[in-house]
């Protein structure tokens, strides 16, 4: 059974002239206890896309589905707050700026220990307030924070961004969810910090089952911790598969851009030569392109591509192009 | 902690150099003799002011008869009012608690109405209760202060008869003068009667109360909505969302206290406007408070009262303002902190 699985999702930007379609009806289905990649550039909608699962857009977006199934229930069919209820106890979401998206007036004690679950504390509320303590000691060692009676009284702006970062996904797993989203948890992070938070991520997923919907913009760095991959270009669904796939045989040339262009350690490449791009740059909100939104900068485009195409599936790896790269590989 | 203390003393400190140096060079400035402007003794004969002329040392230099005239400032003496003929400093010590009571009741009344209904207001962003209150909010803005205070006379003492109109408390009553804030004397003393004495003194302070508080409170009105619905865009409100908390959990937990950190820090300042009104206000209402005297003083031509009036005047809106940054600080764990690299 899948975990999630949604079918044309569409969120659209209400402005004051016309809506704006910034996400155009794109898939996703994820397995139990798999790392998914959701990689784009940004402004490809992919934070949208998340934040529109976990149903934090404020009432500018108006977002749509066909199909948003989460463990084989049909959320389009409940209300708004039963959606939230179900939403809130199975899916936690980490973010960008850790430091941002901790309250600054507030203690790190006191916001993991709002995160806790009334449901698992047992006895009176006496002893509640104890056994909160407790569990927000028990989540920081969780994500690896050993000095947890400091940190508990710290304010955000004490601790640094990878510490934050801890915390947030202490946070997200108070309510021990089943699947996590983590929207660029490492941006500006510096390395050594990046591995850490990505080793953490890891290990939460062998160890706890816990799916993981991992958002980037960098392609190569995803590749280490994913299974698979969904790929997205301004607002629009381009390629889905397992990370060898992706990662090997591209078949869509967005995708294809998307490997070449990021150098490996292993590649030949002549001095001064120049690395593989797409001309041109990701078109701004105001003025999308019909049909496949990367017809301009594509270089197999023709003209079909004014439509947008129908997605095609090749083995489990689906692309939504009218020109794959098939027999590019064969 | 420490360095934004020292800080703070720092900026005391040197505001207070600076409204010394007014106040001084004013007494030059005003017409007529400076040392009389000075000690406001205009009856004085030749041998009395070669005598003051003696102690302020006006045979020196300008900066040695700033300074003499700094520590009489120091030592408690403004000199005389040239109108009645009692020290300033008297005056100013009988009169000030009355503005200290008005003025911080209203403070309090405006900050307590004012912010909520702010906050109100951004949770309901672009819906009725928002409309309508940013509607009354500039009504109350735009009033003309006397106008008001005449009207609510007219209408709630005249008409009604619910509220007295004038004086800060009915002459019935003999409260024994200790601490000068009529409300806190009347609940010291053990008169029989203290209790009809603290309602009938609240009764004269509801009516300036809220002529002084609506502009102040509209203004706060306007800050606590902009702060509110800045604090309602950021990043931890949505990661709140994310982590399950309902709406008016990150209201109350989250959004009210950092909303209202952003609009503490700018009360400090609406407190020298309020303070202005406050002067009106004293009389239109007969309210014996320093605001009046001052006006009083200002029509009197009586220059060492201005002057004295002013330097008190203008280091009781300071230390408000600096009352205020401390709980500023105590709320915003970021103020505390020397700030590192920035």
């Amino acid at each position: 059974m899948n975990l999630i699985d949604i079918r044309n999702l569409s969120i659209e930007l209400q402005t004051a002239t016309k809506p704006i379609l910034a996400v155009d009806r794109v898939n996703l289905t994820m397995k139990e206890g798999e790392v998914r990649g959701l990689v784009g550039e940004s402004g490809s909608g992919k934070s949208l896309l998340a934040q529109a699962i976990v149903g934090v857009l404020d009432d500018k977006w108006k977002v749509d589905a066909d199909r948003f199934h989460w463990r084989g229930q049909d959320l389009m069919r409940l209300s708004l707050e039963e959606r939230k209820v179900i939403i809130s106890k199975d899916v936690a979401m980490i973010f960008q700026e850790p430091m941002a998206c901790l309250d600054p007036t507030t203690t790190i004690g006191e916001q993991l220990e709002e995160a806790v679950d009334t449901e698992q504390l047992t006895g009176f509320f006496w002893q509640k307030r104890q056994q909160r303590k407790q569990a927000a000691f028990t989540l920081l060692h969780k994500v690896g924070i050993k000095k947890h009676e400091v940190c508990v009284k710290s304010f955000p702006h004490q601790l640094t961004d990878a510490l934050c970062q801890r915390v947030m996904i202490a946070m997200a797993l108070a309510r021990r969810p089943i699947l996590l989203i983590a929207d660029e948890p490492t941006a500006a992070m510096e390395s050594t910090n990046q591995g850490q938070i990505f080793r953490l991520l890891a290990s939460l997923n062998q160890l706890k089952n816990m799916s993981i919907l991992l958002i980037s913009h960098d392609l190569e760095n995803v590749t280490h911790w994913t299974n698979s991959i969904t790929v997205m270009y301004s607002g629009q669904f381009v390629e889905a598969g397992t990370t060898e796939q992706i990662f090997n045989q591209p078949y869509h040339p967005y995708t294809r851009a998307l490997v070449d262009s990021s150098p490996k350690a292993n590649m030949q490449i002549p001095n001064k030569s120049r690395l593989m791009t797409l001309p041109g740059s990701i078109p701004i909100l105001q003025h999308l392109p019909i049909g496949c939104r990367l017809g301009p900068r594509c270089p197999r485009a023709q003209q079909k591509c004014v439509r947008a195409p129908k997605i095609k599936n090749f083995h489990g790896q689906q692309v939504s192009c009218h020109f794959p790269l098939k027999d590019n590989y064969s | 902690m420490f360095i934004f203390t020292l800080r703070r003393f720092n900026l005391f400190f040197f505001t207070m150099l600076l409204l010394t140096i007014l106040s001084f060079s004013l007494s030059f400035l005003f017409p007529g003799e400076q040392l009389v402007n000075l000690t406001g003794q205009i009856n004085a004969t030749p041998e009395q002011l070669a005598v003051l002329a003696n102690e302020y040392q006006h045979q020196a230099g300008f900066i040695t008869q700033y300074f003499s005239y700094v520590s009489h400032l120091f030592h408690g003496d403004m000199g005389y009012s040239m109108a009645s003929h009692l020290p300033v400093a008297t005056e100013i010590l009988n009169r000030l608690p009355a503005t200290i009571e008005l003025t911080s009741v209203a403070l309090l009344v405006a900050m307590f109405v004012g912010i909520p209904i702010g906050f109100f207001a951004a949770i309901y962003h672009r819906k009725t209760p928002d409309n309508i209150i940013l509607g009354v909010a500039m009504i109350g803005y735009s009033v003309p202060v006397f106008w008001l205070g005449i009207l609510a006379i007219l209408v709630f003492s005249i008409q009604l008869g619910w509220l007295p109109s004038a004086g800060q408390i009915s002459l019935l009553f003999e409260i024994e003068h200790v601490t000068g804030l009529q409300l806190i004397d009347i609940l010291l003393s053990d008169s029989p009667y203290k209790w009809q004495a603290f309602i009938d003194a609240t009764r004269h302070l509801i009516l300036p109360v809220i002529v002084v508080a609506l502009a102040p409170a509209t203004i706060f009105m306007r800050l606590a909505r902009t702060a509110m619905l800045e604090v309602l865009e950021t990043h931890y409100i949505k990661a709140a969302k994310a982590k399950g908390l309902t709406f008016w959990q990150i209201i109350y937990r989250h959004a009210m206290r950092n909303a209202f950190i952003k609009v503490i820090r700018d009360v400090g300042l609406q407190f020298a406007n309020l303070v202005t009104i406050a002067m009106v206000t004293e009389v239109i209402f007969s309210w014996p408070g320093i605001g009046r005297w001052l006006i009083e003083s200002i029509y009197q031509r009586d220059y060492t009262a201005i002057q004295g009036g002013l330097i008190v005047l203008s280091t009781f809106i300071f230390i408000v303002h600096i009352i205020i940054d401390f709980v500023y600080a105590a709320l915003n764990p970021l103020a505390r902190e020397p700030r590192h690299g920035a």
